[in-house]
This record gives C-alpha cells, structure tokens and sequence, in this order.
C-alpha cells in the first residue's frame, strides 16, 4: 500500500470539495429546521398520521425491495449463465421496463384493469360477465408493490448482470471443476460475491420508492412523500413538511448504514487482467422454455402489455396531439437530459475518483454525500434550490449589473441553470453508485503502478483509469438521461417560462384526468429511453467482445 | 488557513455558476428580444390550468392585443410558493388557480394585489370574487351528486348532509381528501353548519363509504358504474369529459349517471371557482389587468366553458348545451373566501376522523 498523503492537495479534491458543496448547500436549511421547535401543526401529524405513514411506507419498502432483488438476480443468474432462445434479446430487453416511469405504469395498468379498461371491457361486451371490482383493484398498496416491481427492478438486474458476467467467471467456473451444482453454486459462490452490487441496486429502488409520488397519490396511499405534500400545501405548512422531510432522511440513513452492514467490508476486485466472461450453459427441452417463458412474462408486464395499452390508446388521441409545439417538447427533454446526464457523469467521476485514492474519514463522508440529492424527495429539493439561487441571485446582482447593465435580478433563478442544477443534485446518486462500482471493480492496482511508474493523478486518470471505467461510465451515463427524461417534480417546480418536457406534458393530461391524451409523450419518452438502452448495449457488447 | 481555502474554493464555484449563468442569459436576449425591455408588450403568467381552450384564449388574446403571453405550468400550490420565494423579484403578473381556497391562501400571503377595473366588476359577480378585488373568479365548478341510473332513484336524494345517512352505508365513493375540491367542501360546511357538525358530517361519510378513497374523479364515476357503490361525489365538468371522451367505453359509463344537485331546498349547491388575480409585484400591472379582463370577456369565457364543460362566471355567457341538459341549480350562498380561510380546519378533520 502506497500513502498518498501529500498529495490530498490537487485538482480532484478541489474539484470534489465543490461538488459535493454544492450538493450540500442548498440543502442546509432542511438539516436546520430539523433542530428547530416544533410547531402545533406538528403535534396534529404526529398524532393523527405519521404512525401510517411510516408504516405505508415501510410496507412499500420491504415488499418492493424483496420482489426487486428476487426478480433482478434471477433474471441476473440465468442471463449470465445459461443460453435459451432470444436470451440475447431479453439481455437488454429487460432493461427496457426502466423506460416507463412508474407513474405512466401506474396510469396505464389502471386503464388496463378499471372498469373501462380492455380486460373487463371484452368481457362485458363480448360475454356479458361483470366480475367483482375487487379482483381488478390496483390501486392498493399491493398494486403499487406492483407497479414500482416491474418498474424498478431493472435497477437491481442490471448491476448485478454487469457484475455477475465481469467478475464471477473464475470463481463460478472453479466451483463447478470442484463439483458443486449451479444451485449451489448460486445461493454459496453467487449471492456472496455479487451481494454488493445486489444491495447497490436494492437501495436505489428503495430510495426511487421513497422518493415517489406520482404513483402513491393516483393510488391513494398516503406515504412519506404525499405527507409532505399534504402538510406543505394541503396545511401551508412548510416547517412541518421540511420536519417529516428530515424524518425521512433519518430512515434513509438507517438504510444506508445497514446496507454498509450487510455489504460487509469485504472487497471483491478482479485480480487477472483479463475480465473472462462465463461460458454458458445451453439449456433444452422443458428447462428452455421456462427460462425463455420466465423473461418473456416479466418482458411482457414490464414492457410489452403498457407500451401496447400505450400504442391503444394513441391511436384514439394522436390527431389532438401531433403538432409542431409537440416536437418542441422532444427537444427539450431530449436536451436538459443530455446536459443534465454530463454533468452529473462528471460530477461522479471526479468525487468517485477522489474518493478511491484518499480513503479516510472525508472520503467516506464525501461518497456518502452524493447520497443527498436521491434520499430527499424531489418537492423538497426543489424549494432548497429555489432557495439557494434566489439567494445567489440577490447577492450577486451587483456582478450581473456590471456584466450587463439591463441584466435582471432575477437571473439565474428563472432560467434553465436551476432546473439542470437542480437534476444534478437529484441524480447524482445514481451516477456515482455506477462509477464507484466500476471503480471497485477495476481496484487499485492499475493506478497504483501508474503511480509509480511517475505520472500524476490526472494522468493516470486519462491514460489508465478513464479507459477501463468506460463501461461503468456509459451506464453511468445512460441511467442518468433516462432519469431525467422521466423526471417530473422537480422539472414542473423548477422549469423557466414556457418551457415543457414530455413528463410535465404527461403529468398535465393525466392530472386533467386525460389519460389516453396522455399516451403519445409517454410513449416518446420511451421509445427515447428504448433507444438510448439499446445503443448503451450495443456499445457494452462491443467493449466486452 | 482553512477559511482562505474554503472562501477561494467557493469563489471558484461560484464563478463557474456565473459564468455559464452570463452565457445564457446573452441565448436568451439574442432569441427573445427584449423580454423585459419596454419593446415588446408581455404579460407573464403563473397557472395551474393547463387545458388546450386555455392556450388558444392566450393566442386570441396576443392577436388581439399584441401583448405575448409568458406561462409558467404547474400545480397551484407549487405556484404559490415558488411566488411567495421569488418575493419582490418575481417575474410573474398573473397567478391563475384552480379552487378558491388556493387563490385566499395566495391573498393571505400577500402576493396579490387589489385591481380597480370596472370591466371585471362588470363581468364577474360579486359572490365569485374576492371582496377586495384581489382575485376574480373565472370559471365556476360544482361538486354534485352523480348517481347510478339503474339502482339510485334521484327522490332518494337531497341534501350533502343526507349522504351519512345509515341507508347509503357501503354506498357511496369519493377521492382522498388531499384533494382540493373535498378540502373545500369540507370548508364551505365547516362555514354553514359550524366545526362540530362538519366534523360529524365528515366521520359519517367516512362509514358509509363504499371502499377507501383512491382514484380521480372520473375513477368515482366508474366505480358507480361498475357497481362498487351506488353514488360519487365529483365535480360537474369531469362528467362532460367522460362524456366526450376519445374512449368509446368511457363514454358509455358517463351515460349509465346522472347528476344530482343537492340542497336545493336549503343551502345550495357546493361551488368552488378557478380564478386570476394580479401578483403583488407585477412589473407588467396594465398588461396583466387586461389579460384578466379579457380572460372575463363573453368570447374568452364562452370558449372556456364550452372546452372545459364549466360553468361560464360571467353571467351573461350561456353554458354549453350539455350543462345546460343538466337543468340550473341554487349555489351556496357563502363567500368564497371562507373556503380559504376554513381550509386548515378542514385539513385536520379529515385527518383526525380518517378520511385518506
């Protein structure tokens, strides 16, 4: 082990320091008020709702996390270790559920399964059967396990593929030649080693989970998050909102720490140079088909039945949509999610980069604090960057003054620098995750010898470290646009004048109870995300080739 | 040592802030020439109604005037406080929400201002604007009693109070109180009958319904439909969007309904309006005040309520064919304001007798 102690000083811990700054900053009046008296509002919430509130959202939490992470490594397991029809396929296809936000899935499967829906409707219409509405009833808690289920349990499945086909062939392969069977193999080689990535995963569905609302307010479950709303806006209560806030972050943090707790300190990195993928196992007969009918029906209720209820209902409305205001939507969220993706990849790189080589007490914090953004939720970060730009805006007019003479107060806090600042705290998190995994993955060694064959940092950055992390930097990449794309909270707090994205559009007709109205942008946001997905793979496949 | 470090770096931070700050700005003067020059005329609008009649209003208006409208979208309550940050320094004129209590919170926040006009005196009456003529009601709304044709015979109906009747236990289906419209109903009884009976009225409700409340409006009408319950409380217009919607079974289950307006013989019926006021630091006051009268106009309000199937608030605009097959109907006769000032109360009712 090598001490890097005089170096600490450079362009990376600079770099670091003001990211995560600027992270941090904004967010400081919410960690304050936590501290503060409580108001009388308060003592109302305590008594009345927080009890179902933690306990709907705790429900929410350990039944979506489970299904995720059975769904995601399995999936993981028999993509990267055995061969079926289209498995090819299906590798990148079920990542595609990830492209329809859990709000569309939710406004979708309801307008599949209500009573208007195609289900009852053919069975109505063509056999004169109306069936108990308690069988078709969504909007549960069990049906929105459901909903963020299929929509989140990418998340889980991708890193733990990525990981999985990098990472295990040695150990896999060696345990067979030692005579274990797969199963074995599975639940005492697999499990253990990939339990980082499979946690990594967990918890960013864990967080999206606490973070929604678009799901749990159509549904009708009051959580966490429509608690905030409901006492920020439905009570004008700002203090108690930013109180229950902080109530959140607290369990986030219990999370966090058992997820630190169940990952163990142990490290798993490549120790061969060459990353070898695993030699499948080509499967036959009835173990094909169920491998092959296992991803087809988690493709299909993920990705197919929505994305076709979708095509339905666009056909009835795409006249009233289709204009050139449409195309102007596309662009736009095509671009804040570009813009918004770099620099969050940037961001990312740099702390996680600085994070790896200085491991101590200030790194630790810092990775911890990439966190923030992704553990509180969108409506709250989107008052601190209010917040924040305002102030800066106020304290720093005299400078847009001198700059330009006719430059308005108000400069940066009505334009689109706040809404991308605002993705960036809020996305971090879930490019960072990616990067440091790739990081890990890589270890240490490379870098140290760069180091002592005399180049500097950054250097070895670009010569060394860059090249090797470009698959983690892609999929780095990659989850942050489509996030964006999908975002819809901060992006209807925060956006400028006249500015819409496809979600803002979405939002606005399904709020106006115009679902069908609604399909043609969230389709566009999918076949974007669908496309950004499969160039991401084709690209991985090439690299790993 | 520690200080200088941390102040360079935040200089650092915040140059680059600026900097990228300064080069949009320059984008969006080269594009939008003279936003906020005297040059050309605007008008900048905070609205939480997002209807497609509402965008062809602002393009009439433009050609009309030749004053551009700047819109801002977003959900009331989220205008409100984006507002109530941006203080002095907003670039918003004109706030426009749904339901009256939004547009009383926004009054008591101090973030509208009194407008003298006599063209908005004129056409909006007195009950559906605010006493101080901060805000001006726009559009009317009425949460009625929508029924089952089949199974509900409408001379079982009569009053909001009525619905806790035992005989509808099981019956009846409404969404969650976190929204608006219930929160307002809730206020204007709270107006009426007093706390103590609002908050009985409420609990009983919560024992007749038919399940937990969940879904929108329309999703009320269905479960009507679908024989989960015998009636919904719902707002008049998402009856007529059923009814002209793209979905041909939507349709159908708009026409197996009927609309109830209840208390008819008493208090009247609950009315919760969408209304503009004119934001307290508008650098546009002349434009925005224009804007709003032309909002109250016959033409403006006519292609208002016909797109949205509300009730026009201007008295002397017909509502469309479709409203008016629904028969008129006696309002509650309560100022609008108390829907705002009771709102609180009502929040915490519903929360203390547990209506989700």
């Amino acid at each position: 082990m090598i001490k890097y102690r005089k170096q600490n000083f450079n362009i990376w811990s600079i770099l670091s320091f003001v990211f995560i700054a600027l992270v941090i900053m904004p967010n400081i009046n919410i960690f304050i008020s936590i501290f503060q008296k409580p108001n009388e509002n308060w003592f109302h919430i305590k008594e009345y709702m927080l009890k179902s509130y933690i306990l709907n959202s705790m429900t929410l939490v350990i039944f979506t996390g489970l299904f995720t992470v059975i769904i995601g490594v399995s999936l993981a397991w028999i993509i990267s270790v055995y061969e079926f029809p289209m498995r090819s396929f299906f590798k990148w296809g079920l990542i595609l559920p990830l492209s329809i936000p859990s709000y569309i899935g939710a406004y979708t499967y309801n307008g599949i399964l209500n009573y208007t829906g195609v289900i009852q409707t053919f069975l109505r219409n063509s056999f004169n059967m109306k069936i108990d509405q308690k069988y078709f009833d969504i909007m549960s808690i069990k049906g929105a396990v459901f909903i963020f289920t299929i929509s989140l349990f990418p998340y889980v499945y991708i890193i733990t593929r990525s990981f999985l086909e990098k990472q295990s062939a040695a150990l896999i392969e060696n345990a067979r030649v030692l005579g274990r069977n797969l199963i074995d193999i599975f639940i005492f080689v697999v499990m253990p080693i990939s339990r980082g990535a499979i946690i990594g995963g967990a918890s960013l569905v864990v967080l999206e989970v606490l973070n929604d609302y678009g799901v749990v307010q159509y549904f009708g479950i009051p959580t966490f998050s429509t608690a905030i709303f409901k006492t920020w806006f439905g009570m004008g209560d700002t203090d108690s909102a930013i109180r229950l806030s902080g109530v959140l972050m607290l369990i986030v943090i219990m999370i966090l720490i058992s997820e630190k707790v169940l990952r163990g300190n142990k490290k798993f990195s490549s120790t061969n140079t060459k990353i070898r993928p695993i030699s499948r196992i080509k499967l036959k007969g009835f173990k094909s088909n169920l491998a092959f009918g296992y991803c087809f029906f988690i493709f299909s209720i993920g990705f197919l039945i929505p994305t076709i209820q979708l095509i339905y209902w666009s056909t009835l409305t795409y006249k009233k949509i289709l204009n050139i205001e449409f195309f102007n939507l596309i662009f736009n969220s095509f671009g804040v999610a570009a813009i918004a993706a770099s620099l969050v990849v940037i961001m990312a790189v740099v702390i996680a980069n600085y994070c790896r080589i200085n491991e101590n007490f200030i790194s630790k914090l810092y990775s911890k604090a990439t966190l923030i953004g992704y553990s509180i939720p969108a409506a709250v970060i989107a008052i601190s960057v209010i917040m924040f730009f305002i102030k800066i805006d106020k304290n720093f007019y005299w400078i847009y003054k001198m700059i330009d003479s006719d430059s308005k107060k108000m400069l940066l806090s009505t334009s689109l620098i706040m809404l991308i600042f605002a993705y960036m705290i809020r996305f971090l998190a879930v490019g960072y995750n990616s990067i440091e995994s790739g990081f890990e993955k890589v270890g240490k060694k490379f870098f140290e010898a760069s180091r002592m064959l005399g180049m500097s940092v950054t250097q070895t950055f670009f010569k060394v470290d860059l090249k090797m992390i470009k698959p983690a930097v892609l999929s780095a990449f990659l989850l942050v646009f489509v996030d964006v794309l999908k975002e819809l909270s901060l992006t209807l707090i925060l956006r400028p004048f006249n500015f819409n994205t496809l979600p803002t559009k979405v939002f606005e007709y399904a709020n106006d109870e115009m679902i069908p109205e609604s399909s043609i942008p969230s389709l566009v946001i999918i076949i974007i995300s669908f496309i950004s997905i499969y160039l991401f793979y084709k690209i991985g496949d090439k690299e790993s080739a | 040592m520690r200080k200088k470090l941390l102040l360079t770096v935040l200089t650092v931070a915040f140059s680059i802030v600026l900097l990228v700050g300064c080069t949009t700005k320059q984008e969006s003067t080269s594009s939008n020439e003279g936003n906020e020059s005297n040059e050309e005329k605007v008008v900048n609008v905070y609205t939480s109604r997002h209807y497609d009649a509402d965008k062809e209003l602002y393009k009439i208006f433009t050609e009309e005037t030749g004053i551009k409208v700047n819109v801002v979208e977003g959900k009331s309550d989220e205008l409100i406080e984006r507002l109530d940050r941006e203080g002095e320094d907003t670039e918003a004129d004109v706030l426009i929400v749904a339901d009256a209590a939004r547009l009383h919170r926004a009054k008591s926040q101090e973030l509208l201002q009194s407008v003298e006009s006599e063209v908005l005196n004129n056409n909006i009456p007195e009950n559906l604007r605010d006493k101080d003529n901060e805000w001006y009601g726009l559009t009317k709304r009425g949460r009625v009693i929508v029924y089952s044709k089949d199974r509900v015979n409408p001379s079982e109906l009569s009053t909001y109070e009525d619905l806790t009747n035992p005989k509808w236990k099981g019956k009846i289906l409404v969404r969650s109180s976190s929204n608006t419209y219930n929160q307002s109903l809730l206020a204007s009884f709270i107006e009426i009958n007093g706390e103590e009976k609002a908050k009985e009225w409420a609990k009983g409700l919560v024992d007749n319904m038919a399940r937990d409340p969940k879904g929108n409006d329309r999703d009320q009408a269905k479960a009507v439909v679908a024989g989960e319950g015998d009636i919904a409380i719902m707002n008049t217009y998402y009856l007529g969007k059923l009814l002209n919607s793209s979905d041909p079974e939507e349709v159908k289950v708009g026409e197996q309904v009927s609309v109830f307006f209840p208390n008819q013989d008493t208090t009247g019926t609950h009315i919760n309006v969408s209304g503009a006021g004119v934001t307290k630091n508008a650098n546009n006051k002349d434009n925005a005040v224009k804007f709003i009268e032309f909002l109250s106009n016959e033409k403006a309000q006519s292609i208002f309520a016909n797109a949205n199937y509300e009730y026009p608030a201007n008295p002397n605009v017909e509502p469309s064919e479709l409203l008016k097959s629904w028969g008129e109907f006696k309002d509650q006769n309560i100022s609008l304001n108390k829907l705002g000032e009771n709102n609180k109360k009502a929040v915490e009712i519903f929360n203390e007798i547990g209506w989700k």
